[in-house]
């Protein structure tokens, strides 16, 4: 029997080799980074707790405050190598605070007259470097070539977004909707070219998923406009710099994107598929499949998209909650963005399934009349 | 009248139309859900109750109403249901120990102008919450995931009584292969749509790389897409195994 090695060809040795090579040479790098940050880095190296008090707020919630004190010695800057004391006070819930263990690495601000520092920021790259890793591993691991494909169209998709909105930032007096309308169009056909390859199921998904998405941006659109978008709480969405409508239709377009995506990829390859086995299958057998595979989708596809998008909100409804702010305010207060941001998407993704059945059948039909 | 109804009516209706009964049934499932991450949001506010247990117990509500409910109770949807939860402990025990080093719990310097009026000493564990927090929003996915794979690999055993548990895992990966692109699209998409303001923000703002790679809720929300994408790759091989051994070792027992 041959070993695991033995059955690998030299291209693909290499590329597992340029692989661990790298992710060994970006570990040791974000671990050993400080020189290349501006502000005062410091490591943690002690930390006593001095004091610990149970408190009670005004709403009857119990909490415990804790008092550390921490040395640290500094890693960068014209410090480096010195030792500084910190104060640092945490609370049980750490809400907005952080217990420190000696390992961890913070940036400070130093006081040169007394040698004590305040804690600014959490040095957290070498956390993200890290996930950022297991994730491609695991990616690759499960889904090999395909896993690749998905790490590259993350990663483009990303640099395209922000490209996206440098564009939109510098020029303002281009609407944010175009500069989106534009990007989803490029990430349609980039992702879906990658994931699928070149050939009619993909051109069909391309055009049901853009199809798909101008449609319910249009229903999203209408509904807002008859409604005078009662109901949307536009003053809870957190970082918050532009104005709050654009963010939030580009964000809902953007959202969905994804989702209708993989619809319509889902719904042409299984026609297209069907009519491969059999190329007389009749157009009515063909729509009957279409909404069957339609029904099955629909359901856990728009779970997706709400559970993405209102989970994030837990934090704050319970301190919401907690501060004993009645149920319906915070629901309201909380959730109205990103339920109607899941609504928008959940009809984006239905409505794309017959889309994508109707554009399907057209290019089985061109096909046809061809041969 | 109020934008949330009206959308809801548009997708009720639109549901119901494209997928008669199964979409109404599909509609009702998503109104449950959020029943149940209510109720999970409302137990957790009581500071003794963990909330890593209630995600997990709110979890295996959640991936029972989306399969058993909409599907019925067999084969494929108990396959998909248990390789659901088994992904989830895995991801968690990992996500625990991440949310508690990179500190990426609670809430930004960010947002400190919103939380001004409230009290933050509120008893509740908030590194607890934000690995829930990160578990909640990839449930839909990992559950999307797992019944698109245990459901094709039981017609591929239906069709083939004779292939190997072998033969069928692997069969169970490739097709998890073809629909790990999209369903990572699916998420990437939903957070990046979802992190938008955030990010014109930090552009805005002109933050420096090395103020966004460090800022909490940066962190947070790669990390969560991260682990998100972990959560759907990982539950390939896991539902594969469970299905392939269960109807290949199982199944061969029973006759």
């Amino acid at each position: 029997m041959k070993t695991w090695i033995q059955k690998q060809t030299k291209k693909q040795l290499f590329i597992y080799f340029l692989i661990v090579a790298s992710f060994i040479g970006s570990i040791i790098f974000v671990n050993y980074n400080h020189a290349f940050y501006d502000q005062p880095i410091a490591k943690v190296t002690g930390a006593t707790e001095t004091d610990r008090t149970e408190t009670v707020d005004q709403h009857q919630n119990q909490d415990i405050t804790v008092t550390q004190q921490i040395t640290a010695t500094v890693k960068n800057g014209s410090y480096k190598g010195e030792t500084i004391d910190i104060t640092n006070e945490y609370s049980g819930s750490h809400a907005y605070d952080h217990a420190f263990q000696p390992g961890d690495e913070v940036f400070v601000t130093i006081d040169d007259s007394t040698f004590t520092g305040t804690i600014e920021n959490v040095k957290r790259d070498k956390y993200l470097i890290l996930v950022a890793w297991l994730f491609i591993i695991v990616l690759l691991a499960v889904g090999k070539k395909q896993g690749l494909l998905s790490v590259i169209s993350l990663a483009v998709n990303a640099v395209i977004l922000s490209f996206a909105l440098d564009i939109y930032l510098q020029n303002s007096d281009i609407s944010l909707l175009i500069i989106c309308g534009i990007s989803i169009v490029l990430f349609t056909v980039i992702s879906l070219l990658m994931v699928n390859g070149m050939n009619e199921k993909t051109y069909t998904a391309i055009i049901a998923t853009l199809l798909g998405t101008l449609s319910s941006l249009l229903i999203a659109y209408l509904a807002l406009f008859v409604t005078g978008e009662q109901g949307l709480r536009y003053e809870e969405m957190s970082f918050l710099s532009r104005n709050p409508q654009t963010v939030f239709m580009a964000g809902l377009l953007i959202g969905s994107l994804g989702a209708v995506m993989d619809v319509a990829i889902t719904m042409s390859s299984s026609i297209f598929e069907l009519y491969e086995k059999n190329n007389q299958i009749n157009l009515k057998t063909l729509k009957a499949s279409g909404i069957d595979i339609g029904k099955d989708i629909m359901g856990t596809m728009t779970n997706i998209l709400f559970f993405a998008y209102v989970s994030g909100s837990i934090p704050m409804l319970l301190l919401y909650f907690k501060n004993a702010s009645p149920l319906g305010f915070t629901l309201s207060m909380n959730l109205s963005i990103e339920l109607a941001r899941a609504l928008a998407g959940g009809i984006g993704i239905v409505l794309t399934i017959p889309i994508a059945i109707y554009t399907s059948i057209f290019f089985i039909q061109r096909k046809r009349a061809r041969t | 009248m109020n934008v949330l109804v009206v959308l809801s009516i548009i997708l009720f209706v639109l549901m119901a139309i494209v997928g008669g009964k199964k979409g109404v049934k599909s509609f009702i499932a998503l109104f449950l859900n959020f029943g149940v991450l209510i109720i999970t949001i409302l137990v957790m506010n009581d500071p003794n109750a963990n909330p890593i247990w209630l995600t997990l117990v709110a979890c295996a509500f959640i991936s029972a109403i989306s399969l058993f409910y909409i599907n019925d109770v067999n084969s494929k949807t108990t396959m998909a249901f248990f390789s659901t939860i088994i992904t989830l402990l895995i991801l968690f025990f990992f996500i625990i120990i991440i949310t508690e080093k990179s500190m990426i719990q609670g809430f930004g310097a960010e947002e400190s102008e919103e939380l001004m009026t409230f009290s933050l000493f509120i008893g509740i564990d908030f590194i607890k919450v934000a690995a829930s927090v990160i578990i909640m929003s990839t449930i839909g996915a990992i559950v999307d995931t797992a019944i698109s794979i245990t459901s094709p690999m039981r017609e591929i055993h239906h069709h083939n009584p004779m292939i190997t548990r072998k033969d069928l895992f692997l069969a169970g990966i490739r097709i998890g292969r073809d629909i790990l692109g999209t369903s990572t699209n699916t998420l990437f998409f939903a957070f990046f749509g979802g992190y938008m303001g955030l990010l014109i923000w930090f552009k805005d703002l002109s933050y420096s790389f090395s103020e966004i790679i460090n800022a909490k809720v940066f962190s947070d929300e790669m990390i969560t897409i991260f682990t998100a994408g972990m959560g759907v790759a990982l539950v390939i091989p896991i539902a594969s195994w469970m299905t392939s051994y269960y109807l290949v070792t199982i199944g061969n027992k029973k006759k």
